[in-house]
């Protein structure tokens, strides 16, 4: 049975699970093993744990090698190595020849970097891969939506990017609410005043904020967007269409990233007001977690004053 | 020893190798012949004496694997995989065309015959470990090549390769550097401190070999050697940029230029070989 207690843990624990079923998935590590709390694959699976040193390049590199001769390796270690220093290793010799490579990138957003301060604080990375064409993008709101993920990542052929935290992220779902990759999942209904999109490690908020208005009596729909690309752009405007006004929420920058995704799916096919809580194109700092989303304009109350904002707008 | 006449065999097809590569890069008005050149004779020798492959399936899981990291060479590549069999000569006329076969750089989902897209410098040996691995982790028995360029290794990446190549003992990893002494620039003497190049990779743990790059007997022994060894072995390959045509060699404004009718024509008759064949 299920296992596991943090985001990390549970993509270790999906991958000795896929793993005692199917040879070909193996696990490459720039010095990660500890930091993606993987120890127990590695003592599992000694020939299937690829240490490359810290060498996040060589690391995308090796495993382009790897998936070109019919392996399936996982790249895992913190999102920005992958998605910055190894940006042009993803791009060109994994997602140009449509590689079967999965990137779990950790310590996404300013939550997951927190008192690391910028240098690891990851709030770009989804930006960056969403640009790359043929790379499919997820960013889960907790341990069990990561480990049923990473299951679903590993049975489709070609480059994922996936986003896991540092050990700080709340439980927003059931150990056994399924997931259906690309598509969005409801997960509040108050009404159809407003429309909250959210995804990642700050779902718990979103739901705060909804509970909040819904007592205030606006009622919103809230969807988890948890596969940015591609996006489920039926979902998404089917919500935008009945509720006319839209908040998105996010920890990564306002650019790039869900609050773009969603802009687009309105103005191609319904256009509404949106509002856009997330990281407003700044550097943020070191803090505790809760602390530096509460800073940074991702405090439960700017989702509440945002939706307010939009439904004011709302024609 | 090697058969003299296979030498001359040897010799024959790198002489159309580089005809080829003038025809082409005088066609598509657009390419680097001078690099092309100076690594012609090593892809010869891959690709009509050593590599255990099968241009009918280019595929085959078993086969030995070729990465060319210093992809704008590529004209003598296509020109091997032609007249291997792996498509019609016919394609050289598309060279850097729209929707061609024969992409500016080398493209693995594109070409028949290619194992690694390249192009952007410094990456092929990074590949050519993960392909080694993966050759350890089956249990199969091929071998992967990897030519990179003297200027290329300037990158840092080829250094964590060499680290993890090291790391994982692949004695199924060849490497050629391609050594002629120039890059885009200048010589690499000049740009980089990076002379001279084989302490590096003896500093790495490497097997280590430095041979005349255009010595088919020099260059068999040399990969007949690597193979040998319980390690990843480098061969240093002194080499001409622009070797075989003497407007061409070690003029590095041949590093990306155009022949005229002329150059070709010169070339025809240097060489020997047939421009249209």
């Amino acid at each position: 049975m299920l296992s596991y207690k943090g985001t990390r843990e549970a993509f270790t624990k999906a991958l000795i699970d896929l793993s005692a079923e199917d040879d070909r998935f193996l696990l490459v590590s720039p010095d990660s093993l500890k930091a993606m709390r993987a120890t127990p694959f590695a003592e599992l699976y000694p020939d299937r744990y690829i240490e490359v040193g810290i060498a996040e390049q060589n690391a995308v590199a090796v495993a382009a090698g790897l998936a070109s001769c019919g392996l399936v390796p996982f790249v895992a270690t913190y999102g920005g190595f992958i998605t910055m220093r190894a940006c042009e290793q993803l791009r060109t010799f994994v997602a140009y020849p449509r590689l079967n490579v999965k990137f779990i990138g950790i310590n996404s957003g300013v939550f997951g970097g927190e008192r690391e301060g910028v240098t690891h604080q990851f709030f770009e990375d989804l930006g960056i891969v969403r640009s790359i064409p043929g790379i499919t993008v997820v960013a889960p709101a907790d341990e069990h939506q990561v480990y049923h993920a990473v299951k679903a990542i590993a049975n489709i052929d070609g480059p994922v990017y996936l986003r896991a935290g540092n050990g700080r992220e709340h439980v927003v779902y059931d150990q056994d609410t399924p997931f259906e990759l690309g598509k969005i999942k409801i997960l509040k209904k108050y009404g159809t005043d407003v429309a909250l999109f959210a995804n990642g490690f700050i779902m718990n908020r979103a739901l705060e904020a909804a509970e909040i208005l819904n007592a205030q009596g606006i009622k919103v729909t809230l969807a988890d967007v948890h596969t940015l690309k591609p996006i489920d752009v039926e979902g998404v405007t089917k919500i935008l269409a009945k509720c006319g006004a839209a908040v998105t929420v996010e920890d990564h920058n306002i650019i790039g990233g869900l609050a773009d995704a969603v802009a687009k799916v309105s103005t191609d096919h319904c256009p509404t007001p949106i509002g856009r809580i997330g990281l407003q194109d700044v550097f943020p700092g070191s803090g505790p977690a809760e602390a530096v989303l509460d800073c940074y304009g991702m405090a439960v109350q700017d989702i509440v004053k945002a939706v307010k904002t939009v439904l004011s707008k709302k024609r | 020893m090697l058969e003299t006449n296979s030498v001359a065999k040897l010799q024959k097809i790198a002489n159309q190798l580089r005809l080829d590569v003038v025809k082409m890069v005088h066609d598509a008005k657009d390419g680097h012949p001078g690099p092309a050149l100076s690594a012609a004779d090593i892809i010869t020798t891959l690709y009509f004496r050593e590599l255990n492959i099968d241009p009918s399936n280019p595929k085959w899981a078993d086969r030995d694997r070729f990465i060319l990291s210093k992809g704008h060479a590529c004209p003598a590549l296509y020109a091997a995989l032609a007249r291997k069999g792996y498509f019609s000569v016919e394609e050289f006329q598309g060279l850097r065309g729209l929707g061609c076969l024969l992409q500016g750089h080398p493209c693995m989902k594109k070409t028949p015959g290619i194992d690694m897209t390249s192009g952007s410098l410094g990456n092929g040996l990074s590949i050519g470990v993960g392909m080694a691995i993966a050759a350890k982790y089956r249990k199969k028995s091929y071998n992967t090549f990897v030519i990179l360029g003297d200027g290329e290794i300037q990158e840092g990446i080829v250094w964590e390769a060499a680290m993890c190549a090291k790391r994982y003992q692949l004695n199924n990893l060849i490497v050629f550097v391609d050594h002629n002494g120039w890059q885009s620039g200048g010589q690499v003497k000049d740009i980089s401190g990076l002379l001279p190049i084989l302490p590096k990779w003896e500093a790495f743990g490497w097997h280590c070999q430095t041979i005349d790059g255009h010595d088919f007997t020099q260059i068999i022994t040399a990969i007949d050697n690597a193979k040998k060894t319980p390690g990843p072995s480098v061969i240093i390959a002194k080499t001409i940029k622009g070797k075989g045509l003497p407007y061409m060699e070690n003029d590095n404004s041949w590093h990306k230029r155009v022949p005229t009718d002329e150059e070709l024509a010169v070339a025809v008759e240097v060489l020997g070989g047939n421009a249209n064949a």
